[in-house]
């Protein structure tokens, strides 16, 4: 009797098994004979081509190393980048003003009101007075930009200028700008006398009229200081991390360590190399992150892992993109190739072109009959059918992830032949993608059988909710209108993935953002939401899984409810 | 026989009704067949497809009910393992070899790879085509596609088998082959429902016979007995010869014949009260006049005559 049992119930499930084995391989080879599935996956293919040819081009061209605080710009063409303008203090918008220029250094001033309105010496003057001149500079153009008085010297030396001598105080003052004029020799000392206003470098007795003002110094010396290459200012404060004080000879120090592959521990890190942020005086302490710690970057670590970099202004700001971006770079275009390339695009328009027909093709064809009159339940059928499209659509999915996967972990950068760690990453892919094929896959099927005509237009308008709701998903995982999409859950599976597979990812995202290395990363990946409150990625991960299991079988059931009513005529 | 007794009937249907909105596929129609080849005759749109459909589930009946085996064919598939059911859809899957695509069909019945091949393979031969049986479908011609048809339905040795006009269409040679085939199968003893709108054809298969008409079981029972009744009623008999006039001669005098006409260039047409009486004068006749004789046709002696009587005599 028991071994009867066995063997009955054996035979039933041997002979269910069977009845799948062959709808299942009937639909991959009904699939197989239909030419939108090959345009459908060999456009898919080619979309995955593309998408290497541009992974390895990148990766071919090494990184450009960039500028990442433009400090290697020569703005005013004076010859000198910014960076260097910045250590000598000259202004990067004059080109008068550079490093080595000679300066005029201002020594006193005869002001509106003083008392005292005489001044004697050998000077650069810049105002109104009347000079007792013993000697003028011709040549004199002080560096200023304008103003300058003109001699007019002869050939012995004296000024030929217009004659004031009879003018009116007021004509004179209120006519000479820029210029001087001739008052001649009022005292008989043999030293004419001239009305200056504007600049002029002379010797002699300067007599300010009343209300107005003279200024006088002296101009430096011109050294010329060789202009650095701007190469120099490109990359020239790379991330610094340090792992507490170590005593070298007498002294402690920082021991520096890479950043962040060993020391991931909260605390203050950074050094300012270029010295831009010491120079510069925001009137803060140079404190923006408030640790209390001038010109430092603030690291915070939760599970040993960094969660948050914050970096005062111009430290570190501007590091070796060839050590950093090729890691950010990679995992960008990982994550970025399996969000929108895989789960958005062919997630979406493989079932639309191979699952929308499955049953209701069958219908319209008249070969429903032929199937229907063997001993299958209806919902078996719609099973055993999403059955068969699952397998080719899904093991397409998954061998392109992970050929994709494979080409791009030896391309990748790092030391080994095969980066390791990302295959988990591609399977993670493949595995989203398959999820999601099976979710609308059923959920396509179910249409077309709810409306044979109209299904395909239904598809359409969920199609495009889905691709809205997941480029929402992608860029703001935490909206809660998103998380009624099917893509956003297959999204959240690949976050899931990347946090477990990559676990420093976070941080790298967290060194993108604060280095203004631009790699888009954090617009790609962002730590998954639904993690029931523990942050738990594993959890993410499986509630993700459940999701849209879920969804597959509720739409199986929609699809088991119709199909199983309906008179087939 | 009497553990067979003991077992529900193969199709068992219970005034059973089906509507389309306002169209009536079937009107309250009682019907119990198990056993022997049965032809269900009708005019286009009396009822025969939907009635199969109502055998088949495909539909579900909008009163009454129908059984398979005593099993309900609209919830329960269980009685599609001793069913083979050949629809009038033409479509098959053109890509797919013969072989092929009766052994694919036949493992949806839980056979293995290798059973279902051989049984397939056993079945097409059966029906005359294991010479072509790794040709595509796609290149079969309308009778031989009627008998893949008719394998795919056999290959699981069904107890019940259910063709929807399996001749039509066909050719001759593809007619009387597939006629040989079902009559086979009936005499192997199984239960055999055969549709066809042409009452030559199923006179040709059996003589248990279901007239459906308008949805209605018009008739049920042996078609010669039928027929009998038919030939008290005039018919007529059309024989092609050469000289039509010194024919009719020979037959005015007879008693069965009560009239004859010339309708075409070497036609006579005869009109008889009794139609088997005046056949069988014919053969005498025939020597007599040392003619020589075409054909010999009964234009009466039709599915539309029989309707027509059946239901003048119904109302």
């Amino acid at each position: 009797m028991d071994s009867k049992g066995r063997s009955l119930s054996e035979t039933v499930w041997t002979r269910m098994d069977r009845k799948a084995g062959a709808i299942i391989e009937l639909t991959m080879r009904q699939l197989r004979h239909r030419v939108s599935t090959w345009v459908v996956l060999g456009v898919g293919a080619l979309l995955m081509a593309l998408l290497l040819t541009f992974y390895v081009d990148s990766v071919r061209e090494s990184f450009e190393p960039i500028d990442n605080d433009g400090d290697s710009v020569d703005n005013d063409g004076d010859g000198y980048p910014m960076g260097q303008e910045r250590k000598y203090g000259t202004p990067d918008w004059d080109s008068d003003s550079y490093p080595g220029a000679s300066v005029f250094i201002p020594e006193s001033d005869i002001d509106w009101n003083d008392a005292d309105r005489t001044v004697y010496g050998n000077k650069s003057w810049e105002g109104s007075a009347f000079f007792e001149a013993s000697w003028v500079d011709d040549q004199y153009s002080g560096e200023w930009w304008d103003s300058h008085v003109d001699w007019n010297l002869n050939q012995e030396g004296i000024p030929e200028l217009t004659d004031c001598s009879d003018w009116d105080l007021e004509d004179i003052l209120d006519s000479i700008w820029s210029e001087a004029c001739d008052m001649g020799d009022d005292d008989g000392d043999g030293m004419n006398t001239y009305y200056v206003a504007g600049k002029w470098r002379g010797t002699g007795l300067a007599t300010v009229p009343e209300n107005y003002y003279l200024l006088w110094g002296y101009w430096t010396e011109e050294v010329y200081i060789e202009p650095d290459p701007p190469e120099m200012y490109i990359n020239e404060d790379g991330i610094d991390c340090f792992n507490g004080l170590i005593l070298r000879g007498q002294d402690w120090e920082d021991s520096r360590v890479d950043c962040p592959s060993e020391d991931r521990l909260s605390g203050s890190h950074g050094f300012d190399d270029d010295g831009d942020c010491l120079a510069l005086d925001d009137g803060n302490g140079n404190d923006e992150n408030r640790n209390g710690i001038a010109c430092d970057v603030q690291w915070i670590a939760s599970n040993g892992v960094v969660t948050w970099i914050e970096a005062d202004e111009l430290v570190d700001e501007d590091p070796d993109e060839q050590e950093y971006i090729g890691e950010l770079d990679h995992r960008t275009f990982v994550i970025a190739v399996g969000k929108m390339a895989f789960v958005i695009l062919l997630g979406l328009f493989i079932p639309l072109f191979l699952s929308l027909g499955l049953v209701r093709d069958e219908t319209e064809n008249g070969t429903l009959h032929l199937l229907l009159s063997k001993p299958i339940h209806r919902a078996e059928f719609i099973v055993y059918r999403l059955s068969g499209y699952l397998a080719i659509a899904g093991s397409y999915v998954i061998a392109l992830s992970l050929i994709v996967g494979l080409i791009s972990s030896i391309l990748g950068p790092g030391d080994q032949l095969i980066r390791l760690s990302d295959i988990p990453v591609w399977i993670g892919i493949g595995a989203a993608t398959t999820l999601v094929l099976a979710a609308y896959g059923s959920m396509f099927n179910a249409m077309g059988l709810i409306s044979p005509k109209y299904g395909v237009y239904l598809c359409i308008v969920f199609g495009i909710w889905e691709f809205m709701m997941g480029s929402f998903s992608i860029v703001n995982p935490n909206w809660t209108v998103a998380s009624v999409s099917i893509s956003h859950w297959a999204l959240q599976m690949i976050d899931a993935v990347v946090m477990l597979a990559w676990p420093d990812t976070i941080q790298w995202a967290e060194m993108d953002n604060a280095f203004g290395m631009g790699s888009g990363l954090s617009v790609f990946w962002q730590p998954p939401v639904h993690t029931l409150g523990t942050a738990s990625a594993g959890i993410a991960l499986l509630n993700s899984i459940l999701v849209l299991l879920m969804v597959t079988a509720a739409w199986v059931f929609i699809a088991k409810s119709v199909f199983s009513r309906r008179e087939i005529m | 026989m009497t553990m067979e007794n003991q077992e529900p009937p193969a199709v068992l249907i219970d005034q059973a009704s089906k509507w389309y909105g306002q169209v009536i596929g079937i009107n309250d129609l009682s019907l119990a067949i198990d056993g022997g080849v049965t032809g269900v005759l009708g005019p286009n749109g009396a009822g025969k497809s939907t009635l199969f459909k109502l055998m088949m589930g495909r539909i579900r009946p909008s009163q009454g009910s129908v059984r398979l085996f005593g099993v309900d064919p609209w919830a329960n598939t269980s009685p599609y393992r001793r069913v083979g059911y050949v629809s009038e859809s033409e479509k098959l899957y053109e890509w797919m070899t013969a072989l092929d695509f009766v052994s694919t069909l036949a493992r949806l019945h839980g056979m293995t790879r290798e059973e279902a091949t051989e049984r397939s393979a056993h079945v097409l031969e059966f029906v005359g085509l294991s010479d072509v049986m790794h040709k595509e479908l796609g290149k079969f011609s309308k009778g031989m596609r009627q008998r893949v048809k008719i394998a795919h339905a056999l290959v699981h040795d069904p107890d019940l088998i259910i063709l929807d006009e399996p001749l039509h269409g066909c050719d001759p040679l593809a007619r009387t082959s597939i006629m040989s085939v079902i009559r086979e199968m009936g005499e192997q003893g199984k239960t055999i429902l055969v549709s066809s709108h042409i009452l030559e054809e199923i006179e040709r298969i059996t003589e248990q016979i279901v007239i459906l008409h308008n949805g209605r079981l018009l008739a049920i029972g042996n078609l010669h007995a039928i027929r009998g009744l038919l030939d008290k009623h005039p018919h007529r008999i059309l024989i092609r010869c050469e000289d039509p006039r010194s024919l009719a001669n020979l037959f005015v005098s007879q008693d069965p014949v009560f009239g004859v006409r010339f309708p075409k260039e070497g036609q006579l047409e005869i009109q008889t009260n009794d139609l088997s009486a005046a056949h069988s004068l014919l053969p005498s006749i025939v020597v007599n006049s040392k003619q020589k004789i075409t054909s010999i046709e009964n234009p009466d002696d039709n599915l539309d005559s029989l309707l027509s009587y059946l239901i003048k005599e119904g109302n």
